[in-house]
């Protein structure tokens, strides 16, 4: 009778431990824990002659992450303060105006942006260290001829490792902040957009064979 | 008085060499992603760490003003102080902890072989060109041969006429 209560105690304890600790784990977001991403070096794009204007008419999460505020789990977590969508959407605009390239709204503009966030946050790093990674892909639609063209643009940003909490909570601060300014000025100043955005009678002729192929002769 | 004017002379020739020391060897540096070779059975995230750890670790070795992302535009006038990184993963040997354990000596441990070229932007002209070999222990992150492989990467080109 005795073994069986002290059993019974021991797996009421254990029961207990399991669920404080699993309450432990799921971080909550608090004032302490929750960083702002600003932009705060200017990032120049690429001039386009003639001056062109965008608009960015959506950004749309393509993360598949159940909770894309929490950028870190451990050590009591790490939070945004925005969706990445928000942030993203934000940045790009501020960074296209500053540079007067942003249209008031779609009608006056010249190229409609929908931009696709595919990583926002950290990338797993070695031990303590942690980098930040900002995947894009960016559908870049001329609203002259209804074509749409695809650029992607990448950044990342590796800060040293941390172990104190404030270090870690700036670090990770610095990271994203440093990927998300990379990433875009990945794509402002990349190729791939000034391809997109170049007149026709810029663009590269289609190498002969392609051309051939496009027009059936090849066949 | 010629004891300061001595003085003078060697402290003005020190401050030169500092201030030639920190500047950087080129204008910008385009670094691409190194594809994996056949048969390369690396992390997928191995790829874009080793981007992000070569961005960064070109710019704390101050090798160049400017780390450009992949396919950014360069200003022409930037171009011939300017060079683009790009190489590939040729070889991935994961190692053996059991190996390491029992011999010892550096067997059994973890190692990639990339090979990399640095060219001129201006006039394609080859930089550096080479094959490098990075080594860890079996049981660390093979992250850690990204670091490693970034590290040579940019003392090879700290070195590089």
């Amino acid at each position: 009778m005795q073994t069986r209560s002290l059993l019974y105690l021991v797996v009421s304890f254990l029961l207990m431990f399991v669920a404080l600790s699993a309450t432990a784990e799921e971080p909550k977001p608090t004032p302490e824990n929750t960083i702002s991403i600003n932009l705060v070096t200017q990032i120049q794009p690429q001039t386009f002659t003639p001056p062109v204007k965008f608009f960015v008419d959506k950004v749309i999460d393509r993360s598949a992450n159940p909770q894309p505020m929490r950028v870190l789990r451990e050590r009591g977590g790490v939070f945004l303060d925005k969706e990445p969508t928000e942030i993203v959407q934000q940045a790009l605009q501020e960074t296209l105006q500053k540079s007067n390239l942003l249209a008031a709204d779609a009608a006056s503009a010249d190229y409609v942006l929908t931009v696709y966030v595919f990583h926002f946050g950290l990338g797993s790093g070695l031990g303590a260290e942690y980098y930040g990674k900002v995947d894009l892909n960016i559908v870049v639609k001329d609203k002259k001829t209804g074509a749409s063209q695809q650029v992607t643009a990448l950044g990342t940003s590796v800060q040293g490792a941390a172990m104190r909490k404030k270090n870690i909570l700036k670090n990770i601060d610095a990271d994203i902040e440093g990927a998300l300014e990379s990433a875009l000025r990945n794509f402002l100043r990349g190729t791939k957009l000034r391809d997109a955005v170049a007149p026709v009678s810029d663009k590269p002729a289609a190498a002969p064979q392609a051309r051939l192929c496009a027009s059936g002769l090849d066949s | 008085m010629r004891k300061y004017s001595l003085v003078m002379a060697v402290l003005l020739l020190m401050a030169t060499w500092a201030v030639a020391k920190d500047e950087p060897k080129f204008k910008s540096i385009e670094v691409k992603h190194f594809p994996n070779a056949e048969g390369v059975e690396l992390p997928p995230e191995f790829s874009d760490y080793l981007y992000a750890e070569l961005r960064a670790t070109l710019q704390k070795k101050k090798l160049a003003d400017q780390l450009l992302g992949e396919d950014e535009v360069v200003d022409p006038a930037d171009a011939p102080k300017s060079a683009i990184l790009e190489g590939s993963v040729l070889e991935y040997k994961k190692g053996s902890v059991v190996k390491e354990s029992l011999i010892g000596f550096g067997a059994g441990g973890r190692s990639l072989t990339a090979h990399i070229k640095v060219t001129r932007r201006s006039n394609n002209e080859i930089i550096v060109e080479k094959d490098i070999k990075v080594r860890a222990m079996a049981r660390w992150d093979p992250k850690t041969l990204a670091k490693f492989l970034a590290n040579s990467i940019a003392g090879q080109l700290k070195h590089s006429d």
